[in-house]
């Protein structure tokens, strides 16, 4: 479980203190043998070994002397009995010794030397942050944009420091643009990421409540996703107009995108299917019309503003057009696909309350004869968990699926409040097993079915 | 509140043992688990007859790799017993009685969907899913399902029987029986088996001895049909007791003058090795060499729906069925050609298409077992007289 929280010492420590049954609760991955993870299960043996050995020795000695040391023989039996409970907390230490000895300093000299490569890169270099849509907006402008200029991106979702750094040794020098996805945990991250690359262009994809157990509130939140704002212009920083919790922070000469228009371009004759999103873009006598493989009326926006942006850096229109038709959904990020006559439409990726308006939107918005809305509900909301799911509830409701599947957690319960004060009349199951229902979907489903499966909810949240 | 215990039956004295095994562990057991309503007993019935349980049974890996026969000699066999309802015991000292609560067969051919099974079932006095005793011995022999269609007004294409006394006896008398009444092409099918087993197309005389011969090697009884060559072949699941519902009509993607033996239907994807047509559709196995649903007129449809239902009625059908049809497109007319009382993987690709899942379907079938024993329970069958005190 410490692999599976990447070694994050309060993650690991929160899942040790909640969890009741440990039989159960590593169920979608298994240890991969990394030299890290082989190195800690020596410390592991090699410590329980010599806890035993000495409870052991203690039990023993207390037993010939119990006289004399009457109650030494209860120091060993609790020695030998609780060394599960002190190696599952003794093994973040060696974690501390090697992060504080060994890896952060060579982190930082690292981090300090891209930082240099970043200053003196003399391309466009475009920081992209926000609570969620920021590895789509980067695949989306990568797909774009490299229609007609050398773009690099940031790979996958390597957004932290470190992934910078070794994104900055693979640039070539000669990029016209370079993509730099921002993956903000903690207060103050942002700031960090942005004195480390440098960019002259940001995009802010919306705020939402994530990462609430260090942001503690959405306000912490969205103050360090905008701290962008201080490191490139504003004329430059492109925001999610479409992002409620990011209104209140847009200054005046900030650009703003939304499915009304991006960058002096309008967006009008929206349509949404199965298929993807179709609509027309003008400016002036200039005017287009858009098909894009992305699913839903929320990716209106980010691809008019990807369009537009093209434009704007001198990319010809017809490449633009033709860029926009071949994106599609990203791995698990409204991917839909057919099972046995139905519609999935894969959304696990997504993990805050806005991918849950957007899917929960597009849920209603499509026919089916029969809709399924499938969540275990969303993780890291910290001390609002309990309103954000009561939020989620209400916004399953208004979308009024037939059947809600929710997953046996702490979630389940607030879900179930949001559905019942929303009036929802459809039919509500739990499954106590959710890897057993994801992988037997197909024996569920059936032609004409529309499933929406939002959010995943890790070992580690069990 | 304790689970009702689901004996899903399989395997058996079958030329379709195989393709019994995949029905129960794909169609049958998994969705019946999925459901969450049920304890599932698995009961393999192996080819020598001996019957064995174990959730070791629920993976086709045992089947596949041949582990089933070590694991079978590490098991003493199941005993049945009749004690107001069904037990299995399993022997040994550590045997243990299971009683079963409903019985799911998923078997196909003989000792098993042929009425066998069901009349054990009947007299356990246990629920059991699909078609009763006597529709099921009538569907399994084709013979008999054209004969009381027929009797029923519903056109079959027509067709000669033998027995395999009447053929040794005299083949050329049969043979001339045959030729006279009949016009090439034909097909010669045992009259009891499915899956396509031991059928052939003939297409001149010269062949049908040979033909008649390789149906022979698997049944006592044979059937000729004569064949309908602008045809359409389709096929229907139904479901229900009283209230029959069609799936969707399903069409084989084949060329017109070809068929699909065994080989075809179950071990090349559905694909016909060389000529078989490509397509989308004929991807996955016994369930992906058809459109769904048919690609018929309007009329065409309403005319084979009609008859699919009617068919299922008059041979009292229930549970589930498959009827499968001939239509002529020329003259427009419908044939029933056989019924196939409990259908492979019980059609669930067909079902999915028509809106029921998986899991919807082995409920509703269990429920429809359950409605139809209860219908029984309330029927009188012990009459008090005072025929002994004469004696």
């Amino acid at each position: 479980m410490l692999q599976s929280t990447e070694y994050q010492v309060g993650d690991y420590m929160r899942w040790y203190w909640r969890t009741t049954n440990f039989a159960t609760v590593m169920q979608r991955r298994q240890l991969k043998a990394t030299r890290v993870a082989r190195a800690l299960c020596w410390v592991l043996r090699l410590g329980m070994l010599a806890q035993l050995v000495v409870g052991v020795w203690l039990l023993i000695m207390g037993i010939r002397d119990m006289h004399t040391m009457p109650g030494l023989w209860l120091c060993g039996l609790a020695v030998v009995l609780l060394y599960p409970l002190v190696w599952a907390h003794l093994i973040v230490v060696p974690l501390f010794l090697g992060r504080w000895l060994v890896i952060e300093p060579r982190q930082r000299r690292v981090i300090k030397r891209s930082a240099e490569l970043f200053a003196n890169h003399p391309g466009v270099r475009i920081a992209i942050a926000g609570s969620y849509g920021k590895t789509s907006m980067k695949e989306l402008l990568h797909t774009v944009l490299g229609a007609g200029l050398k773009v690099a991106a940031s790979p996958a979702n390597k957004n932290v420091a470190i992934s910078h750094a070794r994104f900055a040794d693979s640039l070539e020098g000669d990029e016209d643009v370079i993509l730099i996805e921002f993956g903000e945990g903690a207060p103050g991250d942002i700031t960090r990421f942005a004195h480390q690359t440098r960019p002259t262009h940001g995009v802010i994809t919306g705020v939402a409540a994530a990462h609430l157990n260090t942001y503690k509130t959405l306000s912490a939140a969205a103050l360090d996703i905008f701290s962008l704002a201080r490191a490139v212009p504003h004329e430059h920083l492109y925001v999610n107009g479409e992002s409620e919790a990011a209104r209140e922070y847009i200054a005046e000469d900030m650009q703003v995108y939304n499915n009304l228009g991006a960058l002096g371009w309008r967006v009008g004759k929206v349509n949404v299917s199965l298929q993807g999103v179709h609509f027309v873009l003008s400016k002036g006598n200039r005017r287009h019309e858009l098909r894009s493989g992305l699913l839903g009326r929320h990716q209106v926006g980010p691809l008019a503003f990807a369009a537009a942006l093209a434009m704007e850096l001198g990319i010809d229109d017809n490449k633009v057009v033709e860029a926009i038709s071949t994106t599609k959904a990203y791995e698990h990020r409204m991917q839909a696909y057919q099972l046995r006559g139905a519609w999935v439409i894969d959304d696990t990726y997504n993990g805050n309350l806005e991918g849950v308006k957007a899917g929960t939107r597009l849920l209603a918005e499509l026919p089916a004869t029969r809709k399924w809305y499938v969540t275990p509900g969303l993780v890291d909301q910290g001390s609002e968990s309990a309103d954000i799911h009561r939020q989620v509830g209400s916004l399953i409701a208004a979308a009024k699926p037939d059947i809600v599947v929710l997953m046996r957690n702490s979630a389940e319960a607030h879900i179930r409040r949001g559905l019942e004060a929303a009036g929802f009349a459809g039919e509500v199951r739990t499954q106590d097993e959710p890897l057993e229902f994801y992988r037997n979907l197909a024996h569920h489903v059936a032609g004409g079915d529309l499933v929406l499966m939002q959010n995943d909810w890790t070992d580690n949240y069990a | 509140m304790q689970k009702p215990t689901i004996g899903v039956f399989f395997g058996s004295r079958s030329t379709e043992h195989d393709v019994s095994i995949i029905t129960a562990l794909a169609a049958v057991i998994k969705p019946l688990e999925l459901s969450g309503k049920y304890t599932v007993v698995p009961v393999y019935i192996a080819k020598d007859g001996r019957w064995y349980s174990g959730d070791e049974l629920k993976d086709v890996a045992m089947y596949a790799t041949g582990k089933i026969e070590a694991w079978r000699r590490s098991r003493k066999p199941l005993s049945v017993c009749f004690d107001q309802g069904l037990v299995l015991r399993s022997g040994g000292l550590t045997g243990r009685s299971q009683r079963i609560d409903i019985a799911f067969p998923a078997l196909h051919g003989t000792h098993g969907e042929d009425g066998e099974m069901m009349g054990l079932f009947e007299l356990a006095g246990v629920p059991y899913v699909g078609c009763g005793t006597a529709a099921s011995a009538v569907a399994m022999d084709k013979v008999l399902t054209k004969l009381v269609v027929q009797s029923a007004g519903i056109p079959v294409t027509t067709f000669r029987h033998f027995s395999q006394h009447e053929f040794e006896t005299d083949p050329a008398d049969c043979i001339t029986k045959i030729n006279r009444g009949l016009h090439y092409p034909l097909f010669v099918k045992p009259a009891h088996l499915g899956s396509s087993i031991g059928i052939t197309r003939v297409v001149d005389p010269k062949h049908l001895q040979d033909a008649i011969e390789v149906a022979l090697h698997y049944d006592d009884k044979v059937i000729i049909e004569e064949g309908v060559s602008d045809l359409t072949e389709v096929t229907l699941p139904i479901l229900g007791n009283d209230q029959p519902q069609p799936a969707l009509l399903e069409q084989p993607l084949r060329k017109p003058d070809d068929f699909f033996d065994f080989d075809t239907k179950y071990m090349n994807g559905g694909k016909k090795t060389a000529a078989a047509d490509q397509s989308e559709a004929g991807q996955k196995g016994a369930q992906g060499y058809s459109q769904i649903p048919a690609e018929l007129s309007d009329e065409l449809t309403k005319k084979a729906l009609d008859i699919g239902l009617r068919v299922y009625t008059v041979l009292g059908c229930s549970g589930t069925a498959r009827v499968d049809m001939l239509i002529d497109n020329k003259t427009g007319a419908v044939y029933c050609n056989e019924v196939n009382p409990l259908p492979g993987s019980l059609y669930e690709h067909n079902w999915s298409q028509a809106g029921i899942s998986d899991i919807e379907l082995v409920t509703r079938l269990v429920d429809l077992a359950i409605e139809r024993h209860e219908q029984r329970a309330k029927r009188e069958t012990v009459f008090a007289t005072n025929f002994l005190q004469q004696f």
